[in-house]
């Protein structure tokens, strides 16, 4: 580890020497090279908890511009309870994890670096158990436990000139938390996707909920797919069939099976629409 | 090959004592009220009594035979203080602070009732006494309340065994002065919203372009919401989750 710091660090200081004065006389080949070590050195700059969760409160505040919060402190709480009792699973002591509701009719869910996680009205109306919210929260604080927006923040253009941690102030870390936003709204990666959902399926069922939550859950996004307030959450994330398959091999492969659904309980604080 | 068989030897003998890998967390509370800061205790033999006040919070990490217990004290029963950061070996303890480390018997931490308890969950080998999971309720020698702990258990313990690493070298001052730093940092009250300052930003969705004007108080009213560990641990009673769970649990206790 102290090695890689060290090689990179040479790299970084090889790349800045080059780079400015230099740069038209070197052979395009060697400049290659040394912007290619250059962008090695970049995605290996680390992003401590603490500034992981300072820019992870700027995103939440764009969520939170983009959508009301809601002031609903029974729902309020509710959802902290669940999301805490998966989140309680999560190898992430350095993390407070805080949930909320948006009020849009729009069906998603956002998960902020540092622990801020979201939930909308409209995804709140579809979920018909408690297992179901456990399963979606445990997805998002999978995205918060793999550090999946922050890497997507490494390997930005925004780092590009950020040198050390210590650099990513002001309008640099504006910069980083417009684009975190972006990311969030615009969806992650397929493969960070797939991550979120399997640890989804394994949080929820380590906190002792009915593993099939997520997967209810996925099936009725297929069912309601062509629905206008589903339109982000469909460009932003694989398709449901896709995504089924992977938490049925999870599930499948771990010999998941029992558990509580708590429908009922989820009914005293989330009514039917118009029930 | 004299040193290889020493080397042998010293590896051998913490190897006998070692146990679990295991990370969890305390919250602590004693029987009592906080009232305009400031904690009102009371006398009770009922476990059960609803007049407690959560006073701090206790972080584990444990490689038997070598642990570390970072301490949080709670001001208000909501908020929780910067770290204390106790590191052990078995029955051996030091208090780490950015400039080194003290013996936990020549600090003043040594005489907080509530530390001892905290440090007494761990055996002589630097072991976890007790449950993984649930409500453990301590008494006094007279047979009240003393303290009252909710714990949970982290599913899979994923830390660095540097911080178990005992300050005295200027490696491991560093990272535990670093520890100390990132965790205070984040729950430090002086902490604000960094983007206060931000105007109207434009965020690309999938409808387009949107504007958007960050809204920081939403998010320091999220970050002051808070349900407690003991309206947390009834919820998981009443869902029969968590340590309440009626699944069969394999050995070690988790699913």
């Amino acid at each position: 580890m102290r090695r890689t710091t060290a090689a990179a660090a040479t790299l970084v200081v090889l790349a800045t020497s080059f780079a400015v004065p230099g740069q038209a006389q070197i052979p395009g080949r060697l400049r290659r090279v040394l912007e290619g070590a250059g962008n090695v050195a970049r995605t290996l700059l680390p992003i401590s908890t603490s500034k992981e969760v300072e820019i992870g409160r700027g995103i939440a505040a764009t969520i939170a511009g983009r959508y009301p919060v809601s002031t609903d402190t029974a729902l309020t709480i509710y959802v902290n309870l669940v999301g805490l009792a998966v989140a309680g699973e999560a190898p992430r002591p350095d993390i407070d994890y805080r949930f909320a509701v948006l009020e849009t009719p729009d069906v998603n869910a956002f998960a902020a670096p540092g622990g801020y996680i979201f939930i909308t009205r409209g995804a709140l109306d579809l979920i018909e158990s408690e297992a179901e919210l456990a399963a979606v929260l445990a997805h998002e604080v999978g995205h918060v436990n793999r550090r999946h927006v922050i890497e997507q923040i490494r390997r930005s253009d925004a780092m590009r000139a950020v040198r050390s941690e210590t650099g990513l102030e002001g309008s640099q870390l504006d910069r980083v938390i417009g684009g975190g936003a972006n990311v969030l709204f615009m969806g992650l990666s397929r493969t960070d996707e797939a991550e979120a959902d399997s640890i989804g399926v394994e949080l929820a069922y380590a906190a002792g909920y009915d593993p099939g939550g997520l997967a209810a859950f996925v099936s009725r996004l297929e069912s309601h797919g062509a629905e206008n307030r589903l339109l982000e959450l469909r460009a932003s994330h694989p398709a449901p069939q896709l995504r089924l398959e992977t938490i049925q091999r999870v599930i499948r492969n771990r010999g998941f099976s029992g558990g509580e659904t708590l429908a009922d309980r989820l009914r005293n604080f989330v009514p039917r629409r118009g029930g | 090959m004299r040193r290889a068989v020493m080397l042998a030897a010293l590896l051998a003998a913490p190897a006998a004592a070692q146990g679990q890998r295991l990370q969890w967390s305390d919250a602590v509370y004693v029987p009592g009220r906080w009232q305009g800061g400031r904690l009102l205790r009371l006398a009770t033999t009922n476990p059960a009594t609803d007049t407690l006040a959560l006073v701090m919070r206790v972080d584990y990490f444990a490689n038997p035979p070598r642990w570390r217990a970072e301490v949080r004290r709670s001001p208000d029963g909501t908020a929780f203080g910067e770290p204390e950061v106790i590191i052990g070996s078995g029955a051996t303890a030091h208090v780490a602070t950015p400039l080194g480390a003290t013996p936990l018997e020549q600090h003043a931490l040594a005489r907080d009732s509530l530390v001892r308890a905290a440090l007494a969950v761990l055996d002589a080998q630097g072991r976890r006494q007790g449950p993984a999971s649930g409500r453990i309720v301590e008494r006094a020698s007279s047979g009240g309340v003393f303290r009252v702990a909710f714990r949970r258990t982290a599913r899979t313990a994923q830390f660095s065994d540097d911080l178990l690493i005992v300050p005295g070298s200027a490696p491991g001052r560093r990272l535990i002065a670093s520890g100390i730093r990132n965790v205070g940092d984040q729950r430090s009250a002086s902490v604000v919203a960094t983007a206060g300052a931000r105007g109207v930003d434009q965020v690309q969705t999938p409808r387009g372009a949107v504007a958007v004007r960050p809204d920081t108080l939403a998010i320091a009213r999220m970050e002051s919401f808070s349900v407690g560990p003991a309206r947390l641990e009834e919820f998981l009673r009443a869902g029969r989750l968590g340590p309440y769970g009626t699944r069969v649990q394999p050995e070690g206790g988790r699913p």
